[in-house]
């Protein structure tokens, strides 16, 4: 069993109790402060990694704060060469990237997962959903270089064009189009983070009892019907946690993002223009920071982008978590 | 086995009840069932629902009939050689000790199986419908059969209401005014309608156990099936809302077949008609023992296993 | 007990439930077929992404490529060896930081409870979520900046500092799933902590641990952000190689960034591999 946390999953497990239970007036035996020692030095070391981590990102984007003040958060310029930093427009593409690929991975995320969880014939969903998984192995720069090399000018000839000329969504996509745009960023997020919802849609809807599908059924359900009324309803915040996390992961992603979307930091005019998110942005500016503000101010982007994706992830583990708990009811409330 | 022992029940076995009646006439309603605790009101109403049988089902063709029926997983077969009749408006009883194959026969009586991957073998008719003709669609068979499991399971996400009418939402029923009717309906039929009506938006998981099985209950009613299997309604519940379900079954019986599979002997002399005793053959396979009315087969058991397993000897 | 079924209502019902199965089938099997669809799209990408890198990469690759030092562009017969042992080193120095404490914390969260343990519990929980260009930019400012120098020291040193979450909480699901009576016992008879840890628990969760540790092991090998704050040099690292050279124009340099690509890919993917296969055979040992 590859354990949840190597996933970047947490476990629900209840720690602790064992412990006290079996150490109940236990005195210390020789031999063991040495050991003990050196727990405190693992752990230690952990903890003081952490506070570092924290310490030097907040520290270093100390002065560019304090040069452009608090408005750096939703300033809506980003241009270095005339000194001014503000992280609003690159805020704006990171949550659109996101979205567009959302809008992509949240339907065949989902479906994927309906489909290995309910109704694929068993011989197929196991072997397809490792399949499936090994797509989260690959790193995000072969995912990128694939992106930047093979999908932009596909995407600049064929596909971008094509979208441009649909009836009802076409004004999305006019405009410019010569390849790396927020459209490919964001197919790009998508192969990237569809491993991440199809995994844990899948747990959500296994979870679900198989009395549930089996009333529905036994009602003269059809199996669809039972899937869809009855299955995926009972596993909704457990979907809602997995969407959550992919959010996360999408936000974060940066190197293969870099690669593909052509680094404008100014409002697109389409999803077919280039355009910047957080990450990129740092990726892409890092080099050329004139030390001082500059660097500062790419750190002071990489602080942002902290608080986001922290705040999304924790959001989707306290949801992973609740999801635990729901077989639990506020039994006989109504008598 | 005796071959005796699974002859269809002629009318001569239904105008037994009178005992009910004559039991009720001398005034000593204990007679009726046996070794039953007396349990009050209960008891006069389970002989009045009887006097009511008497009449109105005398000669009537039985729900279901089964012929032969085994069921397998690959090589292991769970259950074999049953033949048996359900008559139509009775609480038949499907007793013996877990692992007898009970809750396997039940299954293969609404065709779930065909989702579990159990082959189910012999012949199972609904009237005269063949449940497993190939010309028969189980969607619809379904409907007509329906099912209340062991540990009450309304679907966590819906309402009371929502709960309740599911089953005709599956069925493609639309009209408000009638699914309003209908989940008043069977919510009264479930005894629950008084509990619940001023809360039908509440969430179903915030009612107690016993509770949320009369609502499955309900949810199995809204239907209107022919036939109604229960699996072991009561093992998840205590007693009090054990007797609440049992004297509900009782009633039900007027208006809906039940299968009722249990492996309480008592809860079966004080809520069935008819039983059927399944054991452990000697090769671990599950089969039909005897079947008759509940009372002869409690108080005159004619294959000597039935009798042991009576007497508390085995099982 | 009067009928209370009423008949017409019983008959709508039976009617609808017929006259709908059709709909309903239909429409089951078309949602079945648009999910069947949704599983294959999900497949293509790595079917697409193994096609493109194994076709493009295979032309760069030779013995040479791997064996040789890179060369100023326009002499051939250059490869990437420098590279691969470089990205060896680095994930080697990491392992050395990141092993041994990731062991020692995830003791110190087995063995304890309270306020303190679940702290670090979480923090454990949400630095696995911290996207890895954020520890790039931390180790620039904890070490390259004030030793004034990039190195392997310092992207090692990134690499264990995202390795060391995952890798924690992985250990100590491992300990707690396999490990907990097992410990429990042992202290129970009497045994020193640090004996019952290393002969009970380190030993029979050793299995698990291993499996869970690959993966992590294979995440860090396949990370580009965190080397481009640390390392001065493309050709010191695989996946800064890849990016470097993906990035320019000229087709030999891209060239280069798809044989990296093939390598690189070829190998994560194997320990991948390894660690579902010894996941696979864990759970097939009866416990």
């Amino acid at each position: 069993m590859i354990p949840d946390a190597a996933l970047g999953l947490p476990g629900g497990v209840d720690p602790g109790s064992h412990v006290r239970r079996a150490l109940a007036g236990r005195r210390t035996r020789a031999g063991e402060p040495a050991y003990m020692a050196l727990r405190w030095a693992g752990a230690g070391l952990f903890g003081a990694l952490v506070i570092a981590l924290l310490v030097s990102i907040a520290g270093g984007s100390g002065q560019a704060l304090v040069h452009s003040g608090i408005g750096f958060l939703w300033s809506a310029t980003w241009n270095p060469a005339a000194g001014q930093y503000g992280a609003g427009i690159l805020v704006v593409g990171t949550l659109l990237t996101t979205a567009v690929a959302m809008v992509i991975v949240v339907p065949i995320g989902l479906g994927t997962a309906a489909f290995l969880s309910e109704l694929a014939p068993s011989w197929l969903a196991a072997p397809l959903s490792t399949l499936i998984g090994l797509l989260a192995a690959v790193p995000s720069i072969v995912v990128g270089l694939w992106g930047l090399i093979v999908l932009t000018p596909i995407f600049a000839n064929q596909v971008e064009p094509f979208l441009a000329s649909m009836p009802v969504l076409g004004w999305l996509f006019r405009g410019e189009a010569y390849g790396p745009s927020i459209l490919l960023a964001s197919v790009v997020l998508a192969v990237m983070t569809l491993p991440t919802m199809v995994a844990l849609s899948r747990t959500a809807l296994a979870a679900v009892p198989v009395a549930d599908r089996e009333a529905a059924l036994a009602l003269g359900a059809t199996r669809w019907q039972a899937v869809r009324r009855a299955v995926i309803p009972a596993a909704r915040s457990g979907i809602q946690a997995a969407v959550t996390l992919a959010v996360g992961r999408a936000m974060g992603e940066s190197i293969a993002v870099a690669m593909v979307i052509g680094n404008r930091p100014a409002i697109p005019a389409s999803l077919t223009a280039p355009g910047a998110t957080l990450g990129s942005a740092i990726v892409n500016q890092f080099a050329e920071a004139s030390p001082g503000i500059g660097t500062s101010s790419v750190i002071a982007l990489g602080f942002v982008l902290l608080i986001l994706t922290v705040a999304v992830n924790a959001g989707g583990q306290a949801l992973l978590r609740r999801g635990h708990g729901t077989a639990v009811s506020t039994a006989g409330a109504l008598r | 086995m005796s071959a005796d022992s699974r002859r269809l029940p002629r009318p001569s076995t239904l105008v037994a009840r009178p005992d009910a009646a004559s039991a009720v006439a001398a005034g000593d309603p204990a007679r009726f069932r046996a070794g039953a605790p007396s349990t009050g009101p209960a008891v006069v109403d389970h002989a009045a629902a009887a006097l009511a049988h008497t009449r109105a089902t005398s000669a009537a063709p039985p729900a279901l009939s089964l012929e032969g029926v085994r069921v397998s997983f690959g090589d292991h077969v769970a259950v074999r050689g049953v033949t048996l009749t359900i008559p139509d408006r009775e609480v038949t009883a499907l007793i013996g000790p877990s692992g007898c194959g009970k809750t396997t026969l039940l299954r293969a009586i609404n065709r779930l199986h065909d989702h579990t991957g159990g082959r189910v073998e012999g012949s199972i008719r609904l009237g005269d419908l063949d449940v497993y003709a190939p010309s028969t669609q189980p969607e619809l068979v379904r409907r007509r059969i329906g099912m209340v499991f062991q540990r009450p399971n309304p679907f966590p996400a819906m309402s009371i209401f929502e709960n309740v009418v599911s089953g005709l939402r599956f069925n493609g029923v639309r009209g408000r005014v009638l699914l309003r009717d209908a989940a008043e309906s069977a919510l009264r039929h479930a005894a629950l309608w008084d509990t619940v009506k001023d809360h039908l938006n509440q969430p179903a998981l915030r009612l107690s156990g016993g509770q949320q099985q009369r609502l499955c209950i309900a949810r199995a009613l809204a239907v209107e099936p022919d036939v109604l299997l229960m699996d072991e309604p009561c093992s998840a519940l205590d007693p009090i809302a054990t007797a609440k379900i049992e004297d509900l079954i009782t009633r039900l019986a007027a208006d809906v077949t039940i299968v009722l599979v249990t492996h309480n002997m008592f809860q079966a002399a004080r809520v069935s008609d008819q039983a059927a005793i399944f054991l452990l053959g000697e090769d671990r396979v599950g089969e039909l023992v005897e079947t008759g009315p509940t009372k002869e087969l409690f108080d005159a058991p004619r294959d000597p296993r039935t009798r042991d397993y009576v007497a508390g000897r085995v099982g | 007990m009067s009928a209370v079924l009423a008949p017409r209502r019983r008959e709508l019902i039976r009617a609808a439930a017929e006259r709908s199965l059709t709909r309903r089938r239909l429409t089951g099997r078309i949602a079945q077929g648009l999910c069947a669809v949704a599983a294959v799209a999900a497949v293509a990408p790595l079917v697409t992404l193994l096609y493109y890198t194994i076709s493009r990469g295979a032309g760069a690759l030779s013995w040479g490529f791997l064996v040789n030092a890179p060369t100023p562009p326009t002499i051939s017969g250059g490869g990437i060896s420098t590279a691969i042992v470089g990205s060896a080193e680095i994930v080697g120095l990491a392992l050395v930081l990141a092993i041994p404490t990731s062991l020692l914390a995830a003791l110190f969260l087995f063995e304890r409870s309270g306020r303190l343990a679940a702290a670090l519990r979480f923090s454990a929980d949400v630095l696995t979520g911290v996207p890895s260009i954020i520890i790039g930019i931390s180790a620039y400012t904890l070490l390259v900046l004030p030793l004034r120098q990039f190195g392997n020291l310092a992207a090692a040193f990134a690499l264990a500092v995202l390795m060391l979450p995952i890798m924690i909480r992985a250990d100590e699901e491992a300990m707690r799933t396999i490990a907990l009576d097992l410990w429990e016992a042992g202290i129970a008879l009497g045994a020193r902590r640090g004996r019952v840890a290393r002969s009970v628990v380190l030993r029979g969760a050793l299995p698990d641990l291993v499996t869970g540790n690959l993966l992590a092991i294979a995440r860090a090998v396949g990370e580009t952000a965190p080397l481009l704050f640390t390392l001065a040099t493309p050709l010191a690292a695989m996946t800064l190689l890849i990016y470097t050279d993906g990035t320019q124009a000229f087709p030999v340099a891209q060239q280069t960034a798809w044989g990296t690509a093939l390598v690189l890919l070829g190998f994560v993917l194997l320990l991948s591999v390894a660690a579902k296969i010894a996941a696979w055979r864990i759970s097939q040992r009866a416990r």
